[in-house]
Formats: C-alpha cells, structure tokens, sequence
C-alpha cells in the first residue's frame, strides 16, 4: 500500500522542523543505526538502543480530569540494551530490537507499510512471540515520540463498521456506507478526511461481533426504533485504530442534528467492564495516546448482571456463567488498581457492578439477549429510546 | 448454659404447638362435626334434651389410631391448621412489623453484610470502611466509621455472641479483626488468622465466644482457626471443590455449615471432624445457611428461591418454605427460634413462622436487592430486625405490639 508523502507531515508538527532528514523517524532511524555500525566497528565497540519505557504499572495512571482519560504521570525511564550485555538474554534483546528498527527502516524507506505480524513472521525463532514484536514497535513509537502508523506499521484492521454514515477519504474517494449492510474494515484514520454523520441518533459499540454481525445483517443501523446509527465491533478489546475512528466520530457529532449518543454492549463478566473502559478511558499500554482515543460521554447500555437475575422481565438463570478464578483476580485487580474503579473515582456504577459479580459469582454472555422478550433487538430499542428520551 | 435453655424452650414449643397440635385440634372437631347431628336425629324427650350433651361427652370417644389419623394428614384429608387466629384485616398477614427508621445512606454503595451485638449494627459494603449505628437510640445515629478497613470493599461481616468481637473480610481477601471496648471497634492486635497457606476465603462464622473462626474457601474448603493461639488452623475440611458461598456456626459450636454453589449443603462436626450430612435438596447456588438458636434446625437458601428446613439430628429435610420470587440472598433466625428472616434478590423481605411454616409478614420497601437481613435483640418486649443491601441504607423494624 503506497503512503502519500504528504500525510505523515499533517498530525505531525515535530516534522515541520527542517533538517537533514525528512522525518523524525528517519532521523532517528540514521542516527540509531549509525551509532550501532559505528560500534560494532570498533575494536571494544558496546553497541546500544535505548528505548524510552512506556508505563506499564497501573499505578502510576491516574484519570486527567480535563480529557478525562487514563494517564501517566510522565517521568522519563529508559531502557538500553546493549550487546554483548551482561547475559545471553540481553544480547538477545538487543538482537530483537535491532532487528525490529532494520524492518522498521526498510519499511520506511520503501515507503511501504508492514504489519507487525510480518515483521515477526521473518524470523520467528529469533522473535520467540508475536508480542515481542508488538512491544518493542510501540516502544519505538513512543521514543520517537510518534504514533504507530509514522513507523509504516499497523496490525492487521480489525473493527467493523456499519451504519448510516458517509465519509470522504484523503484521495477525495467518497464512501457512502447508508444503504449497505456489507460491514466493512475500519478504515484507516489517517486515510480519512471528512466523516458525515448528520442524522444519526447513536453509535453502538459491540463487544462480541457475533452480535454485531447479527444486528448488521438486520440492518438494525437503519430500522432500530431508536432511529438511525452506526454499530462497531473492535472484537473484543479494541485496537488503536478501531478506537481512533470512534473518537473520530464523536469529534464529529455536533455536525448531527440529533446529537447522537455513544453507546457500549459488553458482556456481564471482568473482561467486558475492561472493554468499556478502554473505550471509555483508554488502555494501561497505551496510556501515553488515551488522550487523543478515549470518548468520554459512553453510556453503559449493558449487560448487567440485575438484567438477568431480576429485573421486570427476568432472563432465567439458567443462562448465568460462573466466573472463573481468572475472572475473580481480574476484577480484584480492577477494583484495587485501575483508577476507573476506585473508590472515589468517575464510575461508582462499574464498581458495584464488578462487586456484585463478585458476590455473586455469576457472569452472562451478551448472546442470552437472543432469548429474551422482543430478543437482542427489542432489548436494545427499549434500552436506547429511554436513554435518548432521557438525554434530550 | 444460655445454649441450653434455648433448646429447652424450643423443643417445648415445638412439642406443644408443633405437628401435634393439628392433632388436638382434630379430635375436638372430630367429636364436634360427628356426634351432634347424630344427636339431633335421635327423637329425644325434652326432658333429657339438656342433660344429652353431657351424657354424650361422657361417653368415650371414638378412638382413632395414630396411623388413621397420620395417614388422614398424608392424605391432606386431615382439618386444616387453625392459622388466621390473629391476622391482620388489611394485609392477611399474622404479624406486623412496623418500619421504626432507618439509616439512609449509611453507605455510598451497596450494604452487603449487616452483624449484630446487643447495642450495635456493624456495617460492611463496597466502601472501605465498616460503619456502627447504634441501635438503642431511636435514631440509630452513627457512632463509629472504621474507615479504610478493606481498601476494594468489604462482603461479610460477623460478630460474637457477646458483641466483643467482630470479623470482616474484604474483595481482595483480608481478614481483619475488631475488638470493642465501650462501645468503640478498634483492631485486635491480640488475635490473628494465620494463612500460612494462602486460600480463598469468602464466607465467614464466629463462634459464640468470638475464639473460633470459621470460613469457606473459593474452592469448597471449611477451615476453622483458633484466633487466641495465633490464628492457627485447627481444622480443614475438604468438599467436593464448589464455591463456598455461605457458612454458619450452630450457637453450641459444635457444628459448621456450608452452602456451596452447586446447590450442595454440608453439615460437619466440629468434635469429630466428620460429616455427618450432606443434605440434598437444593440444585442451584446456595446463597444463605443458618442453624435455628438450639441448633434443632438448619434452614438453607438461594437461586431455587425456597428456603429448605433440615432437621439437624436426622439430615432429613423437614420443610419447604416457598414464597419468595427471587433469589434469597440472606437467611436470620428470631432469638426464640420461632421465626425466620429472609431477604431476597427483588427486595423483599419476609418472616417465616417456624411453628406453622408459613410466612407471616411480608415487606417490600424497595425493589433493589436486599443482601442481608438481621434480628436485633431485645429492646425492652419489642423484637425487630435490620435489613440492608443495594438501596444503600439500613432499615429497622420492629414488631407491632397489640395495643
């Protein structure tokens, strides 16, 4: 896929900095490289990367109350691997990293964009596992000080999207999504220019995609009671680009008349509270972009566990699930860790939700909506029109 | 001695009021409905007619053997119990418990366990601290807040007999200990629990005299620890693996009670380690076990929505009460031993009679979940009861004294 030269330089005001190289990341690139072959070179030459460490202790994030997301407090730690190092495993490190920035760099140069999973499938043995690979990319971004599609690397598109939208991509390439039920990949952020969003009344935004494939082949986006929309699958925990377009959308919804409401479906268990939040507030991983990612005004439409053990129209017990000793530490280490949930924090309904799951030991797939009355439909119409009727 | 006089007068008032007394009332309406009409077809001078009745009583009744009349009773042919004796004209209910106020929002979250002493309800919920309203003012003003007790929250609370002691556990698995002096908790340094092997625990029990601990583990393990020698493990019973979600001591100690997810209720002895019963009974998640004051009855209740009474001596299940529409999350025996509190899922909260196994008052203030239910003791001759859960407050009533 052939990158215009011109979109790195538009989100990028680092690059606007004339010097001998066209980007910050080709600068850093040369300069990385050279240092290392200047090294290595040498008779007693210590090649070294240093890498600037993205925070991974939950306990240094706390939520800004301004962008209301999840965040780091910035204090510069680096990382240097060098070779031979101290032990096998450093050399080794050094060995990934190095080759990590060699793909980076060809990948660059060609001007050509690589996924982190063929970087890994050159040399597997070598990587160990698809992770490694994964970590020490967005460890180079986050030097760099640049996002991940500046290094021409991108995992493999993984949200859907369908809905009652129309957008015009860079390469003036008009896209009209209204009158289709044919899900497509997410497109690339950087690819698109403009999204029309006027008369929509919500977005969903769907855990599983079994359901989400249900709904769109009902094309529930245009016959919902509540109106018209556009529902999103990230598959489970979203990825950056997944979360990138939302937010794109949500920039965007003052052009709509009807204002649309942002709406989550998860489900009843630890793993889809977290899902929420990484919509909602942003990842641990990635706590250096949830500013520019996370979508404060999400409403929790469900799955909670009062929806099926009482309620006005009980669902039956016999579909509750439970929660598995993963699960429990999970929660556990939510409640305890994760800012979102504290006890002074913005989601005092999270957090006695993952305590009465605790309590109760029970967890519900969002699938058991199939059975209820009106099924995952009627659900979702009775559950958006209040909450629209509450929100005008 | 206390354990024993209990049992005294609950087995005396099972035994007078008990099944026996459908009996009593039978054979007086036996000699009713039978004998007079039979009295009137006879053409009987009217010289006698007034001495008749007397003649008659002195004749000696149709006897009726004990398994006639059993299997008149299995048969539902029996006369029903006389039941409606005092029942309220408006609600058809027999008793009365007034609402006599409450502590709103005791808490910012869910209240999930409620503990009792003579003067005090401790409190434990999604919060860290653990709060103690006083219950001898009609008030019920807060008299103390532990606060940062159990950082993610706190599920289950329990007190001592004696109101000395009080246990806590938290969501991330601590165990505190509490101790009052005056009327203030302050943390009992004396006393431990030692985890020298690192379990689950979720439910918990304190013996009367506040010396033993006993817990259910996550993984379907009763421990039992000796808090004044260091917290060391005395006992450590292995059951089939399912979740232990509730546990009770009997008032004697010497029994301990499990619920378990899988609907399964264990009974073991603390004497001898055994266990002498594993009560069928119930299929799905067991939420709430209580053995009854003289340790005569465990009853158990949970997802099945029925709560199941057991005869402790015999394992053998005794009686079904059904009633609630929603998982019962809480059971709490009267002091007596003749009534039974039960909170459920929707908010309700009813009274059981043990005696006539009916329920005899039903409350329905709020329509979030109730997570646990208390009686209170004594104030003067009113009883009453506490009930607390996701409506945040705690809520007070006692009963309705004829007058």
């Amino acid at each position: 896929m052939q990158i215009p030269g011109d979109l790195d330089n538009e989100s990028r005001p680092l690059e606007t900095i004339p010097a001998t190289f066209q980007t910050p990341v080709q600068r850093y690139i040369q300069k990385t490289l050279s240092a290392v072959v200047d090294e290595l070179s040498s008779p007693d030459g210590r090649p070294s990367i240093t890498l600037k460490q993205r925070f991974r202790k939950p306990a240094s994030l706390f939520l800004n109350p301004q962008t209301m997301a999840l965040e780091t407090r910035e204090t510069q730690t680096h990382t240097t691997y060098t070779w031979p190092g101290s032990d096998a495993n450093e050399a080794w490190r050094f060995a990934v990293a190095f080759r990590v920035l060699a793909a980076i760099a060809e990948a660059v140069q060609a001007g050509l964009v690589v996924s982190k999973r063929d970087i890994y499938y050159s040399d597997p043995p070598c990587f160990g596992s698809q992770r490694v690979v994964d970590t020490l990319v967005d460890d180079f971004a986050h030097t760099i000080r640049v996002d991940r599609a500046a290094l021409h690397v991108e995992a493999a598109a993984k949200g859907l999207v369908v809905g009652y939208y129309q957008l015009t991509t860079r390469s003036r390439e008009v896209v009209d999504a209204r009158f289709s039920n044919q899900d497509v990949l997410i497109p690339r952020v950087q690819d698109i220019d403009q999204i029309d969003i006027a008369n929509i009344n919500w977005v969903l935004i769907l855990e599983k995609e079994a359901v989400y494939r249900r709904l769109a082949s009902s094309n529930y986006h245009i016959t919902s009671a509540a109106g018209k929309g556009i529902l999103i699958t990230g598959k489970g925990y979203p990825d950056l680009n997944t979360r990138a377009f939302i937010r794109k959308l949500f920039d965007c919804r003052d052009q709509s008349t009807q204002r649309p409401q942002f709406y989550a479906l998860v489900d009843s268990d630890p793993d889809g509270m977290a899902i929420m939040a990484t919509y909602k507030y942003g990842s641990v991983a990635f706590a250096h972009e949830n500013r520019n990612l996370n979508i404060p005004d999400l409403h929790w439409l469900g799955l909670r566990t009062s929806d099926i053990v009482a309620g006005p129209d009980p669902l039956g017990d016999e579909a509750l699930i439970h929660l598995t000793e993963r699960d429990r530490k999970r929660a556990i280490t939510m409640l305890s860790k994760n800012p979102v949930w504290a006890a002074d924090g913005p989601e005092q309904e999270w957090r006695a939700e993952l305590q009465h799951m605790l309590v109760l030991n029970v967890k519900a797939e969002t699938e058991i909506l199939y059975d209820g009355d009106g099924g995952l439909v009627g659900w979702l119409d009775r559950k958006m029109l209040s909450s629209l009727k509450d929100s005008q | 001695m206390l354990p024993r006089t209990r049992l005294l007068t609950e087995s005396l008032s099972a035994a007078a009021v008990g099944p026996w007394s459908a009996f009593a009332l039978n054979a007086s309406a036996w000699s009713h409905n039978f004998l007079r009409p039979a009295a009137i077809s006879l053409n009987i001078p009217g010289l006698i007619e007034g001495l008749w009745d007397s003649v008659l009583r002195a004749v000696p009744k149709k006897k009726t053997s004990h398994m006639k009349k059993r299997h008149r009773q299995m048969a539902g042919k029996a006369l029903k119990d006389v039941k409606g004796l005092s029942t309220c004209s408006g609600c058809g209910q027999s008793k009365q418990y007034l609402s006599c106020g409450s502590a709103d929002n005791a808490h910012p979250v869910d209240i999930f366990a409620l503990a009792v002493t003579d003067k005090q309800i401790l409190s434990a919920s999604g919060t860290s601290s653990l709060k103690v309203h006083s219950t001898t003012d009609p008030d019920f003003p807060l008299v103390q807040s532990i606060d940062g007790a159990h950082k993610v929250g706190c599920h289950h609370v329990v007190t001592n007999g004696k109101g000395s002691r009080a246990v806590s556990i938290g969501f991330g698995g601590e165990i505190m200990i509490w101790s009052c002096h005056d009327g203030t908790w302050a943390k009992d340094d004396a006393a431990s629990v030692n985890k020298a092997t690192p379990a689950d625990i979720w439910a918990i029990a304190l013996s009367e005299d506040g010396q033993y601990l006993a817990g259910v583990t996550q993984d379907g393990h009763i421990k039992v620890w000796d808090l004044d020698t260091n917290g060391e493990e005395i006992r450590d019973y292995e059951t089939k693996g399912s979740f232990g979600t509730c546990i009770d001591l009997s008032a004697d100690g010497r029994f301990i009670a499990s619920g378990h997810e899988n609907g399964s209720v264990y009974i073991f002895s603390t004497e001898s380690g055994r266990m002498p019963f594993s009560l069928s009974g119930l299929v799905k998640p067991v939420r709430a076990v209580a053995f009854s004051p003289g340790g005569k009855f465990l009853a158990a209740a949970g997802d099945s929505k029925v709560i199941v009474l057991y005869d402790t001596s015999s394992g053998e299940q005794v009686a079904n009460l059904s009633g609630h529409t929603a998982w019962i999350m809480s059971l709490s025996w009267s002091h007596t031993g003749e009534h039974l509190l039960s909170g459920s899922f929707d908010g309700k909260v009813k009274v059981w009679s043990i005696d006539t196994r009916t329920c005899v008052a039903t409350h329905s203030e709020t329509e979030k979940a109730i997570w646990s239910v208390k009686w209170l003791s004594k104030i003067g001759r009113s009883v009453g009861f506490a009930t607390a859960g996701a409506n945040r407050s705690i809520s007070v009533y006692r009963e309705a004294t004829g007058g």
